[in-house]
């Protein structure tokens, strides 16, 4: 169809006298729209990005009257980093407990709540609703409530006679902890994602299970997952970046504390460049996370892809 | 033709309106009034006392108007290095709590060298405030920063839990220090704790210890001093005194200890004058007392927060005017008197309203055995989070002094520069 319309287009201009080499180009209306956007962006956004790259070449001191060049030597310093590779841990470890959660548990609460009734709406709105919150207040809240001397979480072990658990200050619970508020936050998220594409998924195939007879587990192995897998696809692409990028959490519970155990790569990334002034260091962090964000997605992408029936 | 001549008329005017719109935030207000802008992050309860330093001088300088933007310590650490050299950023700012953040400002030419210095109430008198606070902002000679305030640390106390563990008063001496702390201590630290040590995200309390007990964290090489044997005896004892007798929680913020004092859970804080307010407030039965005699005599940590000069400001003049004025004599008088911290100036230290005050005379007495902490020392902010709040964290957990030390040594070393250990 397409072929025949650009055939017709060539056709009617036959006829005219060949364009003069000299015309001037037409600008697009659509062009000339989209110029103010085009504008803030790389001005904000890709000019930075691109300065950000240059910097990290550098031992980069903001205002110095010169800047030493290092080369790649930010990146060399980086993999000698023991502050980097627990960074880096730390990073991965919430990454993929977090999504691998979120993943499972907002697919599972999504089949449970994808009716219509009054209670399942309630339901999903109440578990949708600490996504709406910002992560500072959520941090904010839970560092006050899993206090073990003043907060309620303490209280509580102190009403049943336990001794209070100091979830934040311990380095072996501490980033257990900055997870399962993550997943609190986010599980409604991820939840809705779910929801749209179970909703997407054509009732004849159900029905034709059913008449195969097939049971509810089956269905869902067989039916539901192949069905979203474009859904699961961008909710796990979503989720993982989301949690490469961890860093208001830490900032408001912990600090990066206790002895570096939750010390996430942004929030490393943040120390270098606005409280030590480590600007060329802090920039190749961030490119350095830049490279494992699209190396993962690239992964996803994948992985998604492989066996593809359509 | 003429309506694409109009439509760049048109965006050439909003451009220049905007840059207009980007530029400097210091200016000549109408009438010919100087206008200065202030950053500060003193957001606690000696907030007020700056408010009206700020406030008087606006009224006692009618061609001059100060407005002072107080926001976190960690806001104006992420601003105003760019906003200065930008030109963007406030004509006078104090760029963090901690007195060697002022060395990557000279560094980087951000801050302007102070020479409207000399005697007499329109001039800095240098001379006349405490010659280790002059030492700390000069570099290569120059002036480069006065000090918004110097506080030194006291020993906040909770009577009604001394008089109902039988003590009848604050402890004077370092072992009467550890003793109490135990004493006061209910249930291993879960009911009360006999005192609140913070080791993160705070001015630092555990050098106190150190130097209490002999030690210290580096020497006058800017080496490590944490692994002699002064050092690892006093780490040992009130390392041992928090993870084995639970006097304090261990890994307290410094605003979490400030609430637990705040809400009656912990018996003793060592801490500045800023916190008195609020913990008045709270309804706590006060006592303040300076820190306990250490084996070697008084001593406690002194803390600084510079004030500087932008050295893009168009008014560099009315600038240090407002500098004069912020450490002249009677200021200083009247800002202790408000908030209870010690006069900056050496000709204060006898004035007489000032040593009836039950509160500014303990913080005040303090000063002569007042230290810093990490003095100039190279990458001190390093030092301290990468090495020594590290160090603290380890012992306060239960790990050996000696392997806690030998890692923090080896660290500061190389964060510092030192060689010849």
């Amino acid at each position: 169809m397409s072929a025949s319309t650009i055939t017709g287009a060539r056709t009617a201009s036959a006829g005219r006298a060949p364009a003069s080499p000299r015309r001037r180009t037409r600008w697009s209306p659509g062009l000339l729209f989209l110029a103010p956007s085009l504008l803030i962006l790389g001005v904000f956004v890709l000019w930075p990005i691109a300065q950000s790259f240059y910097y990290s070449l550098f031992d980069w001191t903001i205002g110095a009257n010169s800047q030493k060049w290092l080369g790649l030597g930010n990146y060399v310093a980086l993999t000698q980093d023991p502050h980097f590779w627990n960074a880096l841990g730390v990073t991965m470890v919430y990454t993929v407990i977090t999504v691998v959660l979120l993943v499972v548990l907002g697919f599972l609460v999504a089949l449970a709540l994808q009716g219509e009734g009054l209670i399942t709406r309630i339901v999903r709105s109440a578990l949708f609703f600490p996504t709406i919150v910002s992560l500072v207040s959520i941090g904010l809240v839970w560092k006050f409530l899993l206090d073990p001397q003043i907060g309620l979480v303490g209280g509580l072990f102190d009403l049943i006679g336990a001794k209070p658990i100091a979830f934040l200050t311990d380095p072996s619970l501490a980033l257990p902890s900055l997870i399962f508020v993550g997943v609190w936050k986010s599980v409604g998220f991820a939840m809705i994602i779910f929801v749209g594409g179970l909703k997407a998924v054509p009732a004849e195939r159900y029905e034709a299970a059913r008449l195969d007879g097939t049971s509810r587990a089956q269905s869902v192995w067989f039916i539901t997952l192949p069905s979203i897998r474009p859904t699961l696809l961008f909710a796990t692409l979503i989720l993982t970046i989301q949690s490469l990028q961890l860093f208001d959490l830490v900032y408001v519970m912990t600090g990066g504390g206790p002895l570096f155990a939750t010390d996430s790569l942004v929030n490393l990334l943040y120390r270098s460049g606005f409280v030590d002034y480590k600007t060329g260091y802090a920039a190749a962090i961030s490119w350095v996370l830049f490279a494992i964000v699209m190396i993962i997605s690239g992964i996803q992408l994948r992985l998604f892809r492989y066996d593809d029936v359509d | 033709m003429k309506k694409r001549i109009a439509a760049a008329a048109a965006g050439a005017v909003v451009l220049a309106l905007g840059l207009a719109a980007c530029s400097g935030t210091s200016s000549s207000g109408t009438g010919g009034k100087v206008e200065l802008s202030v950053w500060t992050g003193f957001t606690g309860g000696d907030r007020p006392g700056y408010a009206q330093i700020v406030k008087n001088f606006n009224a006692s300088h009618p061609d001059i108007h100060v407005t002072m933007t107080v926001q976190p310590w960690d806001t104006i650490g992420q601003k105003l290095p760019s906003a200065w050299l930008t030109g963007q950023g406030p004509d006078i700012a104090a760029p963090s709590p901690d007195p060697n953040a002022i060395a990557q400002y000279v560094k980087t030419n951000s801050v302007l060298p102070i020479t409207l210095t000399g005697d007499g109430d329109s001039k800095i008198n240098v001379d006349k405030l405490a010659p280790g606070t002059v030492k700390e902002f000069t570099y290569g000679g120059k002036l480069y920063a006065i000090p918004a305030n110097f506080a030194s640390l006291s020993l906040y106390y909770n009577k009604k839990m001394f008089v109902a563990a039988g003590i009848d008063g604050p402890p004077t001496t370092v072992a009467e220090f550890a003793d109490d702390a135990k004493k006061l201590t209910i249930d291993g630290g879960t009911t009360q704790s006999g005192l609140v040590l913070a080791d993160n995200q705070t001015i630092q309390m555990w050098p106190i210890l150190q130097w209490l007990e002999g030690g210290d964290i580096v020497d006058s090489n800017n080496c490590s001093a944490v692994q002699t044997a002064a050092s690892q005896k006093g780490l040992k004892i009130w390392g041992d005194l928090v993870a084995k007798d639970g006097i304090s929680p261990v890994g307290l913020t410094g605003a979490q200890a400030d609430s637990l004092f705040s809400a009656g859970k912990a018996a003793m804080e060592i801490n500045g004058p800023w916190a008195a307010p609020g913990y008045k407030s709270a309804g706590i039965d006060l006592g303040i007392a300076a820190v306990p005699t250490g084996v070697d005599g008084a001593v406690t940590l002194g803390a600084i927060a510079p004030l500087a000069i932008s050295a893009k400001t168009k008014h560099p003049q009315e600038a240090q005017e407002f500098l004069a004025y912020w450490t002249s004599k009677s200021v200083q008088k009247t800002f202790s008197t408000t908030t209870g911290f010690p006069p900056l100036r050496t000709d204060l230290a006898d004035d007489a309203t000032l040593k009836a005050d039950p509160v500014v005379s303990v913080f005040a007495a303090q000063v002569p055995d007042a230290r810093l902490y990490l003095p100039k020392v190279p990458n001190a902010t390093q030092v301290d989070s990468d090495a020594y709040t590290t160090m603290i964290g380890q012992i306060t957990r239960g790990t050996d002094v000696a392997t806690a030390t030998a890692t923090a040594q080896a660290a500061i070393n190389k964060l510092t520069g030192c060689t010849t250990k």
